[in-house]
């Protein structure tokens, strides 16, 4: 069972996300440009000066629905973000951090936009810097949806104009607050268990929802070989041509000698659990959980990650395996790995 | 000439603004991306949307919510849009026909505006709704 923070969830509400964010650049006529010509809006008065001043507007206005787009942090920063969400003890990180933590620690790891909800004060002109300041404002109990179960969030973004901001790249609360509102954002998401879907319980037999496939896997020219070779029944292993080193996952070169030259064997099936895990959650709908994962060293010498057919309390580092091959679906084959007795019987 | 000249006398309750129709490209996911600054690979990167169960590349939820309130400006005026909000109700998939669906659903006055209210939809050619909403517009009376 996951752990349920409802308690701590509930001490954020009312609280910043996190410190005041200031638009990486004012509102610009670059920026526009690439926006309605993604959107195909062709107004006149986001982009040419006398129309603008013909409309009454006295210059150039930014789309209402552009708003988000002046906050966005980019590409480098959210990667940034995201990898430090994933250090374990994640200390220094903001409200909206730690919120999202606690909801992915209850197995809430999937996210959805659900709902935006923009109120304007007046168009946003040219070269206005703006700074916004982010306040959790709702976190409900779990509810049951079509995706699965969640809890959904709602953080508003209030957004401020400041004439003077100059060069600086953050600002305190005191200098927000002498701003001039020009607009408010609401944007709710939910965060929800994998696999928990209304309706979604896998089930066999007749009159059941059908299981949802297995994920596919990405196929390249190199790993291709792997899962045509499943699907004819041979578990095939990537060999160096120079060499002869065995590797796996496929790889374009040889790891030892370099070499761009490889073929294939035909492994056993055969070996030795050399490491494994228990995966139960976030539970993904077309695995059956508690989900066992081995890392198997195959007797030919490399090794391999497959799932293990072998009750998770029996598994032991070491204990010998043997792969089956399962069809998933019609594209579908994987090596499967089941317990042997200790010492097979060799003899007649 | 463009800029919408909607007059709070002359709007009815039941009017239809004229629809924006547009079929939706990978290019265009990728241009709202470079544009919005929103990277989310799953609407870019079809070996990683494909890998993790979609059928391919789907659209950013606010780019229809952006393609749907460019109609509502058209309509309304670029500057008179107080209000904008939507449901993101499902996703949207390249190749599907668009289509802009906004009705007036009602008129009031508050605090000495004239307000228009919007029920305001986007549809693929199936009629399946991807985004529901509402808008509210502060118009110009006829003078």
């Amino acid at each position: 069972m996951s752990a349920d923070h409802s308690e701590e969830l509930a001490a954020l509400v009312g609280r910043r996300s996190g410190a005041p964010q200031v638009a990486p650049d004012a509102v610009n006529l670059a920026m526009i440009r690439h926006w309605v010509e993604a959107m195909g809006d062709e107004n006149p008065v986001y982009l040419s000066e006398e129309a603008a001043t013909d409309a009454g507007f006295g210059g150039i206005v930014a789309p209402p629905t552009m708003l988000q787009a002046w906050i966005m942090r980019g590409l480098k920063a959210s990667l940034e973000a995201e990898s430090r969400r994933a250090e374990p003890e994640t200390t220094a990180g903001s409200d909206n951090d730690r919120m999202m933590a606690l909801l992915d620690d209850e197995g809430r790891t999937s996210v959805v936009a659900t709902n935006c909800d923009q109120h304007y004060v007046r168009p946003l002109r040219l070269g206005e810097r703006l700074v916004t300041t982010s306040t959790i404002e709702d976190i409900t109990a779990e509810k049951k949806t079509g995706l699965g179960e969640g809890r959904f969030v709602t953080t508003r973004i209030d957004f401020v104009s400041l004439p003077d901001l100059g060069e600086h790249a953050s600002v305190s609360e005191e200098v927000v607050a002498a701003g001039e509102p020009v607009a408010t954002m609401r944007f709710r998401i939910l965060k929800y268990r994998p696999g928990t879907a209304k309706g979604a319980e896998v089930r066999d037999g007749d009159g059941g929802p059908a299981r949802p496939r297995r994920p596919r896997p990405a196929l390249t020219q190199d790993n291709a070989f792997f899962f045509e070779g499943t699907r004819a029944g041979k578990l095939l292993i990537q060999r160096c041509v120079s060499c002869h080193t065995l590797r796996h996952p496929p790889l374009p070169a040889c790891a030892v000698c370099g070499s761009l030259d490889w073929d294939t064997v035909q492994a056993s099936g055969r070996g030795e659990l050399y490491s494994f895990v228990v995966v139960h959650y976030p539970k993904v709908p077309s695995f059956d959980y508690p989900l066992p994962i081995g890392l198997v060293a195959l007797e030919e010498g490399t090794r391999l990650v497959a799932d293990l057919a072998i009750d998770p309390a029996e598994l032991r580092i070491g204990m010998p395996v043997e792969a089956e091959l399962v069809s998933f679906d019609d594209e579908l084959t994987l090596p499967v790995f089941h317990g042997l007795p200790a010492e097979r019987d060799e003899g007649g | 000439m463009s800029q919408q000249r909607l007059s709070f006398d002359d709007v009815h309750v039941g009017d239809q603004a004229p629809e924006k129709v547009h079929k939706l490209t990978r290019t265009d996911l990728v241009r709202y991306a470079g544009a919005s600054g929103d990277f989310n690979p799953m609407h870019h990167d079809e070996v990683l949307a494909t890998a993790a169960g979609q059928p391919s590349v789907f659209g950013h939820g606010m780019f229809s919510m952006g393609f749907l309130g460019s109609a509502i400006t058209d309509y309304v005026g670029a500057g008179n849009l107080t209000h904008y909000k939507v449901r993101f109700s499902r996703q949207t998939w390249p190749n599907e026909v668009l289509t802009t669906k906004i009705t007036v659903a009602g008129k009031r006055s508050e605090d000495g505006h004239d307000l228009v209210d919007l029920d305001v939809r986007l549809v693929n050619a199936q009629g399946e709704e991807k985004v529901i909403g509402e808008a509210t517009a502060a118009v110009p009376s006829a003078s």
